[in-house]
């Protein structure tokens, strides 16, 4: 069947390299059918595309290693759920998930706004065939999952590192992310070569702008718990170049998310915006070419391959493409207003705009320095973590800050009276917070008590702010208390979304100033029989076990684990020896406590006889980090559900358009 | 046999795509108009009043919201809200204007807008009498006043 893939593969490139001419050639023209056309080709290629993937995931499902694919990633031990996720483990799995989660959504994307963008719609076709197109290429030409050869006894396996609950997910995620940026960057640049810079493309990009970054953003945090229990360091970010490749688009998308509001709201920031929406689909192909050329070593880099000159080129082709379209519009683009006072919500939303692209920007600068370095000097040259966390703290904390402001600031102008009031009981309680803190001890972090306090104001503001707006509401006649406060969310979904998401970053920093500024650590060597103690945790070495798993050798050592006297359990950390693969792997062991948020976290480094050589580490806090990643996602579903209003509105607009044309 | 089965799917699979793409010209292989709609200065100008209405009546509902929460003082409201209520008037006036030439009703005054989008029934309350010329508006915490600002006279629904 692999016949059938690769045919499958080459009729969806014919049919993307159609659409993308045609489409262009149509919308240039003004062809109605040829457009018709172009768009029908895109759906198609659609189809052809989930046949494709059809056929690999059937093969994977049989582990038919006449593939070279399965065969390279896949054994007769693994597992059917790894098994499976080896679609998105190899190089040329992930180019065909890319392709297919392309294509998924900007059809869904062409077909459910197909009213509203009318006349963008001949121009997106193409753009998003364009970009598809190269996938395609890299498929049939590059590297295809379809290669045959003769059917070993046995496949090489999947990384064991791979093997992980998280990584059954964190793939497909980060690409809805990184492929899900493409929506908007097609709109957007669809608009300005139709000419058509007014509010359209905004109103329907909105949500699949909002959708790519709230699945980019879950992505990482899924990335972020992976690493945390399979690398198994300790700690749960690293900055490591693909993990960075994942939040520059993510930082961008955050900023344009916040800046078209300026747009919706003041007609401001047209050429801002267009930049931030390009900037944010360059970036997430940047961290495709990252995570597939090998170009970088980095515990993502499971392949070196030969595709990374195909990325290069087309990154810098749509970067050539999308300035020049900008460039070229620049006139269309010009604002009609200006920013009436320093002290309002859209100029809190510029300052954070500025921090957060400045913030992606050193973090580009880090990723692309060592290799810059290679390619010029000839020298090998590592960017790591102080240079990264250096600029998280000082870019860092003035967005935390503006978080707590923006939304305390009216929109155009507000006078420094009415925002002290509003200012002062979210001020308030991060002082008594700060001066809490400080009394038990938390000094001994200066970045992190600046950081707790400023996430109290946060925290402050946002619960003040649904108070009074809940206040509000009840006044203007809501029955109750619990309606008023519905009221208030479903009127406003995209701010009250936001506040939520606002404390899920709060959690977030809560929970990585614990583990990065009040974690404890010892490394030790026990005996059976021995003990050690860590932060309130004594854990004694009971003995070491070995059994055979469905695909590995497990070794465990047995702790027996007591906190003040009271014993809490045993744990298991200790190391797996997978068959097939004939890898090593650590199994940390972690023991999380919910009501402290804390984790005990042990590493088993070495098994000499009897000995066992240990890392322990007590994580405070580090819960709310996972915690973080549920409101996160609360509060993005709470900004993308359907607001009938709008909906409201805009077939009001509709209708008024479609009598006039009528009339015409 | 298995490689003679891809092969008749595959190429099963081409004609069905070739046809789906092709479909526009199988439908209507002599099409009078094959022309895509092209906006006119008119409907380009109307989009944009469309909008500047939109943004002037969000940006009054926001501000009463804001000032009914205490985030905008009242000097702050009078002196935003008057602008506001300028504008929306000039964007529906304007589009009143472009949409007169085509329609056969009896030209009307512009309205002054209401907050936008209306308010459901107990939404707000009555509205409260505008104040005159260089007469103070009451805020919210003024002693005996409603608990919200004056809203605009609304000359009855918006009739576009």
């Amino acid at each position: 069947m692999a016949l059938l893939g690769r045919a499958a593969l080459i009729v969806a490139l014919g049919l993307l390299a159609y659409a993308a001419l045609a489409g262009a050639l149509a919308a240039f023209r003004g062809r109605r059918r040829l457009a018709e056309s172009a768009r029908n080709a895109l759906v198609a290629a659609l189809g052809a595309t989930a046949v494709a993937s059809l056929v690999l995931l059937g093969a994977l499902a049989a582990k038919d290693f006449t593939f070279t694919y399965v065969a390279e990633h896949t054994s007769r031990e693994l597992p059917l759920g790894y098994t499976l996720a080896a679609f998105w483990s190899g190089q040329e799995g992930s180019l065909l998930l890319w392709l297919l989660i392309l294509l998924g959504l900007g059809v869904s994307a062409v077909f459910l706004n197909g009213r509203l963008t009318r006349d963008v719609l001949p121009w997106v076709v193409p753009i998003l065939a364009g970009v598809a197109t190269f996938f395609a290429v890299l498929l049939v030409f590059v590297a295809t999952p379809f290669a045959t050869q003769a059917a070993p006894l046995d496949g090489l396996g999947l990384n064991p590192s791979l093997q992980n609950p998280y990584m059954l997910a964190h793939p497909p995620l980060l690409y809805l992310g990184y492929v899900g940026l493409t929506v908007p960057f097609a709109f957007a640049m669809a608009a300005l070569a139709s000419r058509r810079t007014d509010e359209r493309w905004i109103v329907a990009t909105r949500r699949w702008t909002l959708a790519a970054w709230a699945f980019l953003g879950i992505a990482i945090l899924v990335g972020a718990k992976w690493a945390y229990e399979e690398v198994g360091w300790g700690g749960w970010y690293a900055w490591d170049p693909v993990e960075n490749a994942a939040l520059m688009p993510w930082l961008v998308a955050t900023a344009f998310l916040h800046s078209v509001m300026v747009q919706e709201k003041k007609d401001m920031l047209r050429v801002w915006n267009a930049i931030l929406v390009a900037g944010a689909f360059v970036l997430s192909l940047f961290g495709t070419f990252l995570t597939r050329s090998g170009i970088l070593s980095s515990i993502h880099s499971f392949t070196q391959s030969s595709i990374g000159p195909w990325f290069l080129g087309f990154i810098t082709l749509v970067i050539a493409a999308s300035t020049a379209l900008i460039l070229w519009r620049l006139p269309l683009l010009r604002s009609r207003t200006r920013l009436e006072s320093l002290v309002s919500r859209e100029a809190a939303f510029l300052y954070n705009n500025l921090f957060l692209v400045a913030f992606a920007l050193t973090i580009l600068w880090g990723v692309l320095y060592p290799i810059i370095s290679e390619a010029l000097r000839g020298v090998t040259v590592t960017v790591g973590a102080p240079y990264y966390e250096f600029f998280a703290i000082a870019f860092g904390l003035p967005i935390v800050l503006l978080m707590g402001l923006g939304p305390l600031i009216a929109w155009r102008r507000a006078s420094l009276r009415a925002l002290g009031t509003s200012v002062l009981w979210p001020a308030a309680a991060a002082l008594v917070t700060g001066a809490v803190l400080l009394s038990l001890g938390a000094g001994s972090s200066p970045a992190g008590l600046i950081g707790y306090t400023f996430a109290a104001f946060v925290l402050a503001a946002i619960v003040h702010e649904f108070a009074r707006g809940t206040r509000a509401r009840r006044a203007t006649g809501s029955a109750t208390w619990p309606r008023a406060f519905t009221s208030l969310v479903g009127r406003n979904r995209r701010r009250y979304g936001g506040y939520v998401v606002h404390a899920a970053i709060v959690l977030l920093l809560i929970g990585a100033i614990g583990i990065g500024g009040f974690s404890s650590s010892r490394e030790t060597r026990l005996e059976p029989g021995e003990s050690v103690t860590v932060a309130g945790y004594t854990l004694t070495l009971l003995g070491s076990d070995q059994r055979r798993a469905a695909n590995s050798q497990e070794l465990r050592a047995r702790l027996a684990v007591e906190r003040d006297g009271e014993r809490l359990g045993t744990i298991s950390p200790g190391k797996n020896r997978y068959f097939a693969e004939e890898q090593t792997s650590n199994e940390v062991a972690i023991r999380s406590d919910p009501l402290r948020g804390e984790d005990l976290f042990v590493i088993a480094d070495q098994f000499r006889g009897q000995t066992v050589f240990l890392q322990v580490i007590v994580n405070p806090l580090v819960n709310l980090i996972w915690l973080a990643g549920l409101v996160f996602l609360a509060g993005s579903l709470v900004t993308l559900w359907p607001d009938a209003r709008e909906q409201q509105r805009l077939a009001r607009r509709f209708a008024e358009r479609d009598s006039a044309l009528a009339r015409a | 046999m298995i490689e003679s089965l891809a092969l008749a799917l595959g190429a099963a699979l081409a004609v069905a795509c070739v046809l789906l793409a092709a479909r526009p010209f199988l439908r209507e292989p002599g099409s009078a108009s094959d022309r895509l709609r092209e906006p006119g200065p008119l409907e380009r100008e109307r989009v944009r009043v469309e909008e500047e209405r939109d943004r002037a009546l969000g940006a009054l509902k926001e501000l009463e919201f804001d000032h009914r929460t205490g985030k905008v003082s009242d000097a702050d409201y009078r002196d935003a809200a008057g602008p506001l209520r300028r504008q929306a008037a000039d964007a529906l006036s304007r589009l009143d204007g472009m949409m007169r030439p085509t329609m056969s009703m009896p030209p009307e005054e512009p309205r002054v807008p209401e907050p936008w989008p209306p308010p459901d029934e107990g939404d707000l309350p009555d509205p409260a009498p505008t104040p005159a010329p260089g007469e103070p508006t009451p805020g919210p915490n003024d002693p005996g006043s409603p608990q919200h600002p004056p809203m605009p006279q609304t000359g009855g629904p918006r009739t576009l």
